[in-house]
């Protein structure tokens, strides 16, 4: 009998223990599951509400400090759960369902995928009504919009170069004019070759490329200048004989297929892109 | 007559598919040379070997539902590409995909000796088995990079856009040479291969070294199907459909049903490829298209047989 009261005790002391978290835990925060959320969040000057995030949200570099919950198609709901946050922010596509798992369990949960520009402005009007900052949303969309006008009245009356941006090799697939990236490229001044696509992204025709002559080249598909030099039948391309051809390195993807208060920056560097390439005709 | 007016019309239209898929559009020569001209070999290729290996599969195996993939050096050759597709390596994925295909190779071959004797029905489970574990790694890869996505569909469901570098064309025309020489090869096995399908006690009692001949049919399609997975993803009911219309109208006579199913395999292919491209603006997945007439097909077939 006392053996078995002893081991009852053992017991009780390891289960009580194991039920203490290893750290501290954060409740009534914010859990953002969206790289773009988490930088407009950041922009807003809340990033010490955020609680966790996705190991793809990384801009910030502060945000990797933050508890992972895991990544953007791959989510550890018992981890958010278990964080008890006060607002969970989700994207569409894959995360819709996700969305859908925590909202039945009486989370609040909010979905938030801007497609456009006017959409961008509504979602961080959202998030700042969201998170109480209004304010500091309304100063953001404001300098956004002001920056933006900047850089149409920049490109207005000026030739528009046509852009290919290629996002996969193999198979091929560009972006729709629809596509926040697209409407970033045409913001910028630039002539997606593109302009209608069944989707926003989509896969396209090496033969479509070759007539459509683009005179500059986002390669965001990890292929090499080399490599894209030495396709069959591209080497008439404006941008392949002119070395219009931008990679990662050139021009941060985060800039462009984000959509943050950064995609000003993105248009921005479009634009110095395309002023390169009208400086030279 | 009436086989010699359906052989003289199935040409024409062969031109005709030829014709549009080489025109269609009115390309310029560059496109005509550098795009198209290549995307016809690859196709044309792709087609004959999967329709060539199904007609043999389906003797060798003694088996109507085989065909070039059921010995699961597809899933392995597809695994292989996409690993070097993930990896980075996009350049590389044929030799991921021949890697892949020589492994599987390897390992089912293994699979299908007991005590070192080889057995026709263990090559089947073999491959089915190698199949299915290779597929699941693939589901796996899938799940763990949703963000490639349209990489690894390409290579699940056929891909005839690909783009050849200078380098790479050359390389490519060189394997299709050699897998031309394999398919010549086999061309000559035709007899020994019907033989060997009336029974293996029949064929060795005529001198045919069943077991030697086995092996080499073996080995020697599976480095086509590697190379044309590799290139050309999977494909699937081209080599079960084609063989089948072909022994519909040419019952007997493998040497004629084989060459014939290589001819149509190339021509079926590219038909299916026509309407990949041009039934929506968004170019479809090629073997969404021979799925789509190939079941209707098979159907067809099973209730007129």
């Amino acid at each position: 009998m006392k053996k078995f009261v002893h081991a009852m005790l053992i017991l009780s002391a390891i289960f009580c223990f194991s039920c203490q978290g290893t750290s501290p835990r954060k409740e009534g925060g914010i859990v953002v599951l969206s790289p773009e959320v988490a930088e407009i969040v950041c922009a807003l000057g809340a990033e010490n509400q955020i609680a966790a995030v996705t190991e793809e949200c990384n801009y910030p570099p502060g945000l990797a400090a933050k508890q992972k919950v895991g990544n953007f198609s791959a989510i550890n709901r018992e981890a958010i759960i278990a964080l008890k946050p006060a607002l969970v922010f989700c994207s569409s596509l894959e995360q819709e369902m996700i969305a859908a798992e925590l909202g039945k369990l009486g989370l609040k949960v909010e979905v938030v995928y801007p497609g456009s520009l006017e959409g961008l402005f509504s979602a961080i009007g959202r998030i700042g009504s969201l998170i109480d900052r209004q304010t500091e949303a309304s100063k953001l969309i404001g300098t956004m919009k002001k920056d933006i006008e900047l850089i149409r009245q920049s490109s207005k009356g000026k030739p528009r170069p046509k852009v290919y941006l290629e996002i996969y090799r193999n198979p091929l697939m560009s972006v729709a004019d629809s596509s926040f990236v697209g409407v970033l490229i045409e913001t910028a001044g630039g002539d997606n070759i593109f302009s209608s696509l069944e989707r926003d992204y989509a896969r396209v025709n090496s033969e479509a490329v070759i007539k459509a002559r683009p005179d500059v080249m986002i390669c965001y598909s990890q292929d090499s200048l080399e490599g894209i030099l030495a396709r069959k039948g591209w080497q008439n391309i404006p941008a392949l004989t002119n070395r219009d051809i931008l990679f990662e390195k050139d021009l941060n993807p985060d800039l462009l297929q984000r959509a943050t208060p950064r995609s000003v920056l993105g248009m921005k560097q479009l634009r110095l892109i395309f002023d390169r390439w009208q400086a030279r005709q | 007559m009436k086989r010699q007016a359906l052989f003289l019309l199935w040409l024409l239209l062969s031109v005709a598919i030829v014709m549009l898929y080489l025109g269609l559009g009115t390309p310029d020569g560059n496109i005509l040379l550098q795009v198209r001209l290549p995307r016809l070999v690859l196709t044309l290729f792709a087609g004959m070997v999967l329709a060539g290996i199904g007609s043999i599969y389906q003797l060798m195996l003694a088996n109507p539902l085989a065909e070039p993939y059921i010995l699961g050096i597809s899933s392995g050759s597809a695994l292989g590409s996409i690993l070097a597709g993930l990896s980075g390596f996009i350049l590389l994925m044929p030799l991921g995909g021949f890697l892949g295909a020589g492994l599987t190779m390897l390992l089912v071959w293994h699979l299908a000796h007991q005590n070192g004797r080889f057995d026709k029905s263990r090559l089947l489970i073999a491959g089915v088995i190698a199949g299915m574990f290779f597929a699941a790694c693939i589901s796996l890869l899938m799940y763990l990079h949703q963000q490639d996505t349209a990489l690894i569909l390409g290579t699940l469901m056929g891909n005839l856009g690909r783009i050849f570098g200078q380098g790479e064309w050359y390389f490519f025309l060189f394997l299709v040479g050699l897998s031309l020489a394999i398919l010549a090869y086999l061309f000559y096995c035709s007899h020994a291969i019907e033989i060997m399908g009336t029974g293996d006690l029949y064929a060795s009692s005529l001198g045919i070294d069943v077991v030697q001949l086995r092996r080499r049919i073996f080995i020697l399609s599976s480095i086509v199907i590697g190379i044309c997975v590799s290139y050309a993803g999977i494909i699937g009911f081209t080599g079960l459909i084609v063989p089948h219309l072909v022994r519909f109208i040419f019952p007997s006579g493998q040497k004629k049903i084989y060459l014939v199913s290589l001819w149509s395999g190339g021509v079926f292919l590219l038909a299916c490829d026509l309407l990949a491209k041009h039934l929506l603006t968004l170019e479809l997945p090629v073997g969404v298209i021979t799925a789509f007439i190939g079941c209707p097909v098979f159907v067809l077939l099973l209730r007129k047989s």
